[in-house]
């Protein structure tokens, strides 16, 4: 045990001062949950319209409308004189331009309300005008005392609307999660062809454990890959995480187990560095646009669909999604899990029939 | 009577066709600093992987401190150091650090202050390992065999591909080991490396050893004679001819490779008045004549017949 959590640590500072494998680590997942979450992510700002407010009086009446429409959050009202406003409508600064005459009492009397809007932003202007119609029409009646003839009782119904990102973060860790297995392999293959493991041969320490080491520090990268990306996600995109932290850790280390021992798999039929990173490449490259990672299989052509079937990182992208963000997968839960274990105790059983420690 | 920590007889070893070892028999002293000394491919690191099992040996008898590789290897492990190429395991480890990770597989590991002492790398303690020199790795790499502290110390080349200076200063931590009352076992295709650093070395040549003994003894068995050396340059081929028939030497012998003949013998006025006289009735000029002892090289020469350095690369 003792030998074991030597190893492991020095295997860790061996990673944490790679600079490029920390790269690759951790800071390409990094930049990916950026550009995508730059791209895909619908803006949650509401939007603001910017009214220019011009009041020629300083009534009760004059304030109570000024009062009226800053309440509505969607307006942003500036206040100054005419010609400032004006000349802001103008440059294109302002959507619309309010001008309130002086209100008196003298409630006879018809007062023109003068409304100027741009003709750059046409849509906009119609939508505002409309609104504050029903406004002044509001305040007209508390005015008159005028009887309501409609109540109209309004509620909001919260729904969770998924953006396109939400659907691409779970895929992010799901890729970093592949590529930490079958990547992290390769030092393996390094030492091996270097002549190393088997020059270990001649200290008392047993080689399982200098793999049993490198296996576990590399779940304990995966479990720091999840919480970074579930973090950027959760505090730069607004991306809810639907499941605990627990459950979203249990597939991960199912999925790292997974494909660790998939890479492991591919380098025993290396002979050479070479042709372990061909080995390497040749599979995962294809698997990461054919597991609908980053966009759902149905926009794949049928005849692909078969292959996007057995991939496992299809499972570990529909796991991730479902417990991430709550996307349902065609697939129950248990069958995404049970396929991912079943590729695990495969490649498994395959690596150690043909493993090669020299 | 001798304390042996090392018993080797028959010894053989075969890769596919290969016969690597073709029955190997020596036995190595405690305390001392033991130099097996060949060509390359002529067996010498199948020797010690066999030794220190890395190999699985095909016939012969091997008693290392009273054990067995082939059946008692993890106990065997515990008692001796090996010198590998393990500095390149982790390569962003700082030398303490790996120091200390190799420490932690021995139970009475020596520490990490007392082997960067012994390998002089005190002041390199936190650089990175990828970032020594190539001597300074090479010490790294002797460090890690004697972190264990074992009885025996093996060292496989330990100082091929290094400087001058690297080599001198590397000579110095083994002479070090060997006052710390261990014993070294170590490969090594430089004659002079072995004819200065060795108290006791076997040659070892086509996968059969040709001769046991100290430098000295071996030079001495084989020549109570100096040798005269002179550049092989525009001679007649009377010249050479008269030369070889020469009552006066012991031995002729041309080097081609480097184009030098050298003349064994034991009187050494008369010889060179000899070769002098004989130049002068030839009319020829001898050109770079040195006068020394024979060294290893000529032992090596004398017992294969073959020029030493033909093999080497």
């Amino acid at each position: 045990m003792k030998l074991f959590k030597e190893l492991f640590i020095a295997n860790l500072k061996e990673l944490i001062r790679d600079k490029s494998g920390m790269f690759w680590l951790i800071a390409f997942p990094i930049i990916f949950v950026f550009i995508f979450g730059l791209i895909f992510t619908n803006s949650g700002n509401e939007q603001l319209y910017n009214i220019g407010f011009v009041s020629e009086g300083d009534t009760v009446f004059n304030k109570s409308i000024e009062e009226s429409i800053a309440n509505i959050s969607v307006f942003k009202i500036n206040k100054g004189k005419k010609q400032v406003e004006l000349k802001a409508l103008q440059e294109g600064n302002r959507d619309l331009v309010l001008i309130i005459p002086e209100i008196n009492r003298n409630l006879n009397e018809q007062f023109e309300i003068e409304i100027l809007t741009s003709d750059q932003r046409a849509q906009a202007s119609t939508v505002l005008i409309s609104s504050l119609k029903e406004i002044f029409y509001n305040i007209e009646r508390q005015i008159t005392n005028q009887k309501e003839v409609f109540k109209i009782k309004t509620s909001t119904v919260s729904t969770d609307t998924l953006s396109d990102f939400d659907y691409i973060l779970p895929g992010i860790l799901a890729m970093a999660i592949m590529q930490l297995g079958l990547f992290g392999s390769f030092n393996f293959l390094n030492l091996r062809e270097k002549g190393i493991i088997r020059g270990l041969g001649v200290t008392p320490l047993p080689r399982q454990i200098i793999l049993s080491s490198e296996i576990t520090m590399r779940i304990v990268i995966s479990i720091i890959q999840t919480v970074l990306i579930i973090f950027l996600g959760r505090w730069f995109f607004n991306v809810h995480i639907v499941s605990s932290l627990l459950v979203v850790f249990g597939v991960v280390v199912i999925g790292a187990f997974t494909f660790i021992s998939l890479g492991y798999m591919l380098i025993t039929f290396a002979d050479s560095m070479e042709s372990g990173r061909g080995i390497v490449q040749i599979v995962q490259f294809p698997m990461l646009f054919l597991s609908g990672i980053f966009f759902p299989i149905d926009f794949m052509p049928k005849y692909i669909r078969p292959i996007v079937k057995v991939l496992p990182l299809t499972y570990l992208g529909n796991a991730l999604r479902e417990v991430m963000v709550g996307i349902p997968s065609q697939v129950t839960m248990t069958r995404n899990i049970t396929i991912l274990v079943i590729w695990s105790v495969l490649t498994v059983l395959i690596t150690v029939k043909f493993w090669k420690w020299e | 009577m001798s304390d042996y920590v090392l018993k080797v007889s028959n010894l053989k070893k075969s890769f596919k066709d290969v016969k690597a070892l073709t029955g190997v028999s020596f036995s190595v002293e405690k305390g001392v600093i033991f130099g097996m000394l060949g060509p390359n491919g002529a067996g010498k690191t199948t020797t010690i992987e066999t030794l220190t099992g890395l190999n699985k040996r095909d016939q012969g008898q091997v008693d290392i401190l009273g054990l067995d590789p082939a059946n008692q290897l993890k106990e065997l492990q515990k008692k001796i150091g090996v010198q590998l190429q393990s500095p390149a395991l982790f390569p962003r480890l700082k030398v303490v650090e790996i120091i200390k990770l190799f420490s932690s597989f021995y139970k009475s590991s020596l520490s990490t202050d007392q082997v960067l002492e012994q390998i002089d790398l005190m002041e390199k303690k936190d650089s990175w390992v990828k970032n020594l020199s190539g001597g300074q790795k090479h010490r790294l790499a002797v460090g890690l065999a004697i972190v264990s502290n074992g009885e025996i110390i093996f060292l496989d080349e330990p100082t091929t591909g290094l400087d001058p200076q690297a080599r001198i200063k590397l000579w110095e931590v083994i002479r070090n080991l060997k006052k710390e009352g261990k014993t070294v076992f170590l490969t090594t295709h430089y004659m002079d490396e072995a004819e200065k650093l060795c108290d006791d070395l076997v040659i070892l040549d086509r996968g059969r050893i040709i001769t046991q003994g100290s430098p000295e003894h071996l030079i001495d068995q084989n020549f109570d004679d100096k040798v005269i050396e002179f550049r092989d340059q525009n001679l007649s081929a009377k010249f050479k001819d008269q030369l070889k028939n020469s009552s006066f030497f012991n031995k002729i012998s041309f080097e081609e490779k480097n184009n030098h003949i050298l003349i064994y013998t034991d009187q050494i006025r008369s010889s060179l008045k000899r070769l002098f006289n004989l130049s002068e009735q030839n009319n020829i000029e001898l050109e770079g004549v040195i006068i020394r002892k024979a060294t290893l090289e000529d032992v090596f020469l004398k017992l294969t017949g073959r020029e030493y350095n033909d093999e080497t690369i």
